[in-house]
């Protein structure tokens, strides 16, 4: 096989599962609690500048993982009491208090670690011979955790006892009150995930990006278009809009410019809005 | 299950500003079945909303056992003793019926459910199936028999029998019995007037809002009752 | 007229009072300032939230300083092109909006995002095409205005530009369209129902705030000299957001003061107080959800004494556009099945052109949903509706409404902000104002035969400074009720129009139901639960029962009916 075809499967296999992953977070947030979260590109900084402070003080890779999702988990629960559930017959409000958190979140990052770009040392330099050809090590092993977080989360939620009532939660929230299902806590909760999901997302590509306070801009955007070609609420929605994305992106960018590919990527959101405004897997 | 009452006083309230019920009154108390009756939109389903908590009472108050009750939210009227079978929507229609049943249950085995398979034999037929291609009908009876399946001393039914073949309305009846003679106390909303007179201790007659007949099935005349239900 | 003079007369003061500096400050804040206004706009009024609103004033700034290095030479020319520089942006912020609402329709938040995409992808355009914008360093050696060349000058210029802003703002605020910007922001389903095109109204708020923000940049380059690509930045759109909240969006003012205060604070105190961006933040939620009236709001009493008398003299509305012969309503085999569910299973309705109609039916039978399919916000699967002989089916709320169809909704919908002489102007509006009346502000103070007489029966619609908010709910179904007449319909939907009510008041709205019935000469379908309402009133009864016609007569027949009774009282099989 063509080495260069290899690569460029493999980078758009890269480009798609890591998508999916960090849009998974926001998914879960706006499509189980209807709640668009403007801050979410911000939970993933958080989760890139946690690696950072991990490395800096010479712990493990690893320890970026429970340490993030501490942090992330804390403070989404803080903002879900504080923000969220009480706006929640709101939404206009809510998307303002969101986007006044992203900024609070972004102001903080400033504060605390500056302006500048930091750089996350790759926890596993080198490459591999795959294929038939050279491809980096660490980018292969995020291809399969991202397919391994995005698969375990999908079986749990069809399977688990606590899954089932997240989704009799958000079909009838008026019948999961009946049977006991306190709908504030399991929302909380959701949230939760969300939030954490992003952190993780930003503790996996912290390596690879520029750790900087605006750094979640662009994901909040990416993951938003992939909600909207692909459609809320379903799994195969996200990977389909994971899929259109992340592989028009990581095709065009690669043959012209990154920039071609953000406004590639921003021209077939707008056509799906215009044309299939519910995505490509419509749901319910 | 220990045995409780519930009881409502003047009881009013409704959606936003405007005020559905009226000084409504009644009791259930254990082994009792309160049947309330009338037309639709007169206000049966929101004073079932005010009684299960999803509405505030403007006025009046409910009680458990002489406990005022109005501030608990649904889930913990739930905790506290109550089944509440809403009218709409009675399932849910994404999971299956072993789910519906099973769903805060802490095991997932149909045992406890037997005597109720026995009765209604399509749901032990469709355990895997999705509960959302049921018929209304069906998606009653499951709805019923979760409800009485939570062993309860206080049970809220909304309209049981809306869209059941009249065989498996006798079932019902013989489960509402069932659990009478145990001790429960029932709140039954009906239309069917059949059906109430198979089951009622007491009615409550409503109309526009209020209260129109209140009393024992004897102490009532059934053309008056007519007269509420009818056009 | 008070207020606006005393505006006027400090900004021509200020620089006299701040000195040299502070107006060179100002000069640039005025500008910025300009495009916080159109925020407000959006935000404050209109009800949706621009997040990448740098896009046009960097947009602008770019084509102005373009403009002002190919005309060297001739300066004149150079000016002329300013204003075009400004419409530019305009016209693109008016076309986004008709593409993105009319896909979105109520959901802001897709708005919102689009608006940020497109602010960051100009940013990387900005950047990135050197040839043309200078790249990352930006466009240079921008030739200023003709004939200035003193600080202060600059600062005239700006507050010049900002006060043309303000006095458009005013306009378009006390013109009919600011009214239904509001009226957008708070029921826009209900100004649906009323004929008004919402993604229109929506496009043109976003279209003048293109256009405020595209002045504020078109003179920007000539003032600065230089146009970099933090002109179209996410840093000045996110700050256009938190001086237009801080300030008040709501306000014609408050944006201003956002700007100017918490702006020139922000240039001092960002190297000296090293939290100062953090607190700014938490400042911003914290007004945004506690305070939405910002700094504006506590100066609202002081407002109050600069309001001048306005003109009570009332002015006689035009005939109804509307007008038309009676038409009878006719549903044929109207089918609507969502998902697995049936909810309209081939109905057939057949309604005269004039008398008073009662549908009723056990829950779920349909009545609601044949409302909703009627009135265009339920698609309809099959079937046709046709209203005078013209098929209804496909169009949307606001074409139907133009008909002659008017609807009173189940529970009390009016605009609860918006006083009751607006919301019984907007239905004055709705079918009788043209679009271009509808920057004229005389029109607020339309009358018509039908609102006096309403309004000698009710003498609480002539209350016209009160909020609707403030009524009691039966007052407000009545409002509504009003509404519904004013716009004098061919058919009025009433949906259980008496629900909530004590007697006096359910007698009240009989009342006029019938009066309606008599002066409009139409059909009015009433859905009802009451059946003592039904029998007072229907000339015929219409059964619906699981979203089919089970039966049709007067009262009498229908109680007779041995169906209807099965369906009401239950019986064994």
């Amino acid at each position: 096989m063509d080495p260069l075809i290899v690569t460029q499967a493999i980078n758009v296999l890269y480009a798609v599962s890591t998508l999916a992953v960090l849009a998974l977070g926001l998914a879960v947030i706006f499509g189980l609690l209807g709640v668009l979260n403007i801050a979410h590109g911000e939970f993933v900084m958080i989760g890139a500048y946690c690696a950072y402070v991990t490395q800096s003080n010479g712990w493990p890779y690893l320890a970026a993982v429970p340490f993030t999702l501490a942090v992330c988990g804390l403070l989404g629960l803080a903002v879900e009491w504080a923000m969220i559930q009480p706006l929640y017959r709101r939404p206009f409000d809510t998307l303002v208090a969101t986007w006044g958190l992203s900024l609070l979140l972004r102001k903080i990052a400033e504060a605390i670690f500056g302006l500048g770009f930091y750089s996350v040392n790759i926890p596993l330099p080198g490459t591999v011979q795959f294929f038939g050809t050279e491809y980096p090590v660490y980018r292969l092993v995020l291809i399969a955790i991202s397919v391994a977080v995005v698969a375990s989360l999908v079986l749990w939620y069809g399977g688990s006892r606590t899954g089932s009532r997240i989704r009799a939660m958000v079909s009838n929230p008026e019948l999961a009150q009946a049977q006991g299902i306190s709908v504030r806590w399991l929302a909380a909760g959701t949230f939760i995930v969300g939030t954490c999901l992003a952190g993780l997302g930003g503790v996996m590509v912290a390596p690879l990006v520029p750790v900087q306070p605006f750094m979640g801009l662009d994901y909040v955007l990416r993951a938003f278009f992939v909600l909207i070609v692909g459609g809320l609420g379903s799994v195969s929605g996200l990977l389909s809009g994971a899929v259109v994305i992340g592989g028009f992106d990581s095709v065009i960018s690669a043959a012209t410019n990154a920039a071609n590919g953000y406004f590639a990527v921003l021209v077939l959101s707008i056509l799906f809005l215009w044309l299939r405004p519910r995505g490509i897997i419509a749901r319910g | 299950m220990t045995a409780a009452s519930l009881v409502f006083e003047a009881v009013t309230g409704g959606y936003g500003s405007t005020t559905i019920v009226r000084e409504l009154t009644g009791a259930a108390n254990p082994g009792e079945v309160l049947c309330v009756l009338g037309r639709n939109g007169v206000g049966k389903s929101t004073l079932m909303k005010l009684l299960f908590g999803y509405l505030p009472c403007m006025g009046g108050r409910v009680m458990l056992n002489g406990r005022p009750i109005q501030g608990l939210e649904p889930s913990a009227r739930r905790r506290s003793g109550m089944t509440y079978c809403p009218q709409e929507r009675p399932v849910f229609d994404d999971l299956s019926v072993r789910d519906n049943l099973t769903l805060m249950r802490a095991s997932r085995q149909m045992a406890p459910f037997r005597p109720y398979f026995d009765r209604f034999p399509v749901l032990a037929r469709r355990l895997s199936q999705h509960a959302g291609t049921l018929s209304g009908g069906e998606k009653k009876i499951l709805s019923f028999v979760r409800g009485i399946a939570e062993d309860q001393p206080i049970v809220l039914l909304d309209e049981p029998s809306e869209g059941v073949q009249w065989e498996n309305i006798l079932h019902m009846e013989a489960g509402i019995k069932e659990k009478k003679a145990a001790g429960t106390a029932f709140v039954v909303v009906e239309q069917n007037l059949a059906f109430a007179e198979r089951i009622a201790d007491r009615y409550l007659v409503m109309d526009q809002g209020r209260a129109m007949l209140e009393g024992t099935p004897a102490a009532i005349d059934r053309s008056r009752i007519l007269r509420h239900l009818h056009v | 007229m008070r207020a606006a003079s005393l505006v006027v007369l400090i900004a021509v003061v200020l620089p006299f009072v701040l000195g040299q500096f502070w107006a060179y400050q100002l000069g640039l804040y005025a500008l910025y300032a300009a495009a916080a206004v159109g925020v407000g706009l959006c935000w404050g009024r209109a009800g949706f939230l621009p997040l990448g609103q740098s896009l046009f004033f960097g947009l602008s700034a770019y084509l102005s300083g373009l403009a002002f290095i190919a005309f060297q030479g001739h300066p004149v020319v150079a000016v002329l092109a300013l204003p075009f520089a400004a419409l530019v942006s305009a016209l693109l912020a008016y076309a986004i909006g008709v593409v993105v609402f009319r896909r979105t329709g109520e959901s802001g938040a897709y708005f919102s995002m689009i608006t940020l995409a497109l602010c960051l992808l100009a940013f990387q355009i900005a950047t990135s095409w050197n040839s043309v914008t200078g790249g990352f360093n930006g466009l240079k050696g921008i030739p200023g205005l003709p004939g200035l060349d003193d600080i202060s000058d600059v600062y005239y210029v700006g507050a010049a530009i900002l006060l043309a802003v303000l006095a458009f703002a005013g306009w378009v605020y006390a013109a009919p369209i600011g009214v239904l910007w509001q009226a957008l922001a708070q029921n826009e389903r209900r100004l649906q129902l009323f004929g008004f095109d919402t993604n229109q109204i929506k496009s043109l708020a976003f279209g003048a705030s293109g256009l405020m923000a595209g002045l504020g940049g078109a003179v920007y380059a000539p003032q600065q000299g230089i146009v970099t690509p933090q002109a179209v930045g996410f840093g000045l759109s996110a700050d256009l957001v938190i001086w237009a909240a801080v300030g008040g969006r709501g306000n014609l003012i408050g944006p201003v003061v956002g700007t100017m205060v918490v702006g020139s604070l922000t240039a001092q105190l960002r190297d000296t107080l090293p939290f100062w961006e953090v607190l700014m933040a938490v400042f911003f939620i914290v007004i945004v959800l506690m305070f939405p009236k910002g700094i504006a709001g506590f100066a609202e009493p002081l407002a109050w004494l600069l309001r001048s008398q306005r003109d009570r003299l009332v002015v006689a509305a035009p005939k109804s556009t509307a007008a038309r012969p009676p038409a009878r309503l006719v549903l044929d085999g109207v089918g609507v099945h969502v998902g697995e569910v049936t909810i309209l299973d081939r109905l057939s309705l057949d309604f005269d052109a004039a008398g008073i109609f009662c549908v009723i039916g056990p829950n779920g039978a349909g009545k609601t949903s044949m409302f909703n399919v009627v009135s265009g916000e339920l698609a309809a699967g099959s079937g046709t509706i046709a209203l005078g002989g013209v098929n209804v089916v496909g169009l949307p709320p606001n074409r139907v409404s133009g008909l002659g169809v008017a609807r009173k909704l189940q529970i009390p919908s009016v605009f609860p902000e918006l006083t009751i002489a607006d919301n019984l102007a907007i239905a004055l509006w709705s079918g009788r104002a043209t679009k271009l009346q509808l920057l004229a502000p005389r029109l607020r103070r339309w009358t018509s035969p039908m609102l006096q007489e309403l309004q000698s029966r009710y003498p609480f619609l002539a209350s016209g400074t009160r909020k609707a908010a403030e009524l009691s709910h039966g007052e407000q179904q009545i409002l509504e009720l009003a509404m519904a007449l004013l716009t004098e319909p061919r058919v009025l939907l009433l949906d259980e129009p008496c629900a909530g009510l004590s007697p006096e008041e359910t007698g009240a709205v009989m009342e006029i139901v019938r009066w309606a019935a008599k002066r409009l000469g139409g059909a009015i379908i009433i859905i009802e639960h009451d059946m003592s309402l039904v029998k007072e009133l229907a000339e015929v009864v219409y059964v619906l029962h699981n979203g089919t016609l089970l039966a049709r007569g007067s009262v009498a027949e229908i109680q007779a009916d041995p169906n209807v009774r099965a369906v009401y009282v239950g019986g064994e099989k």
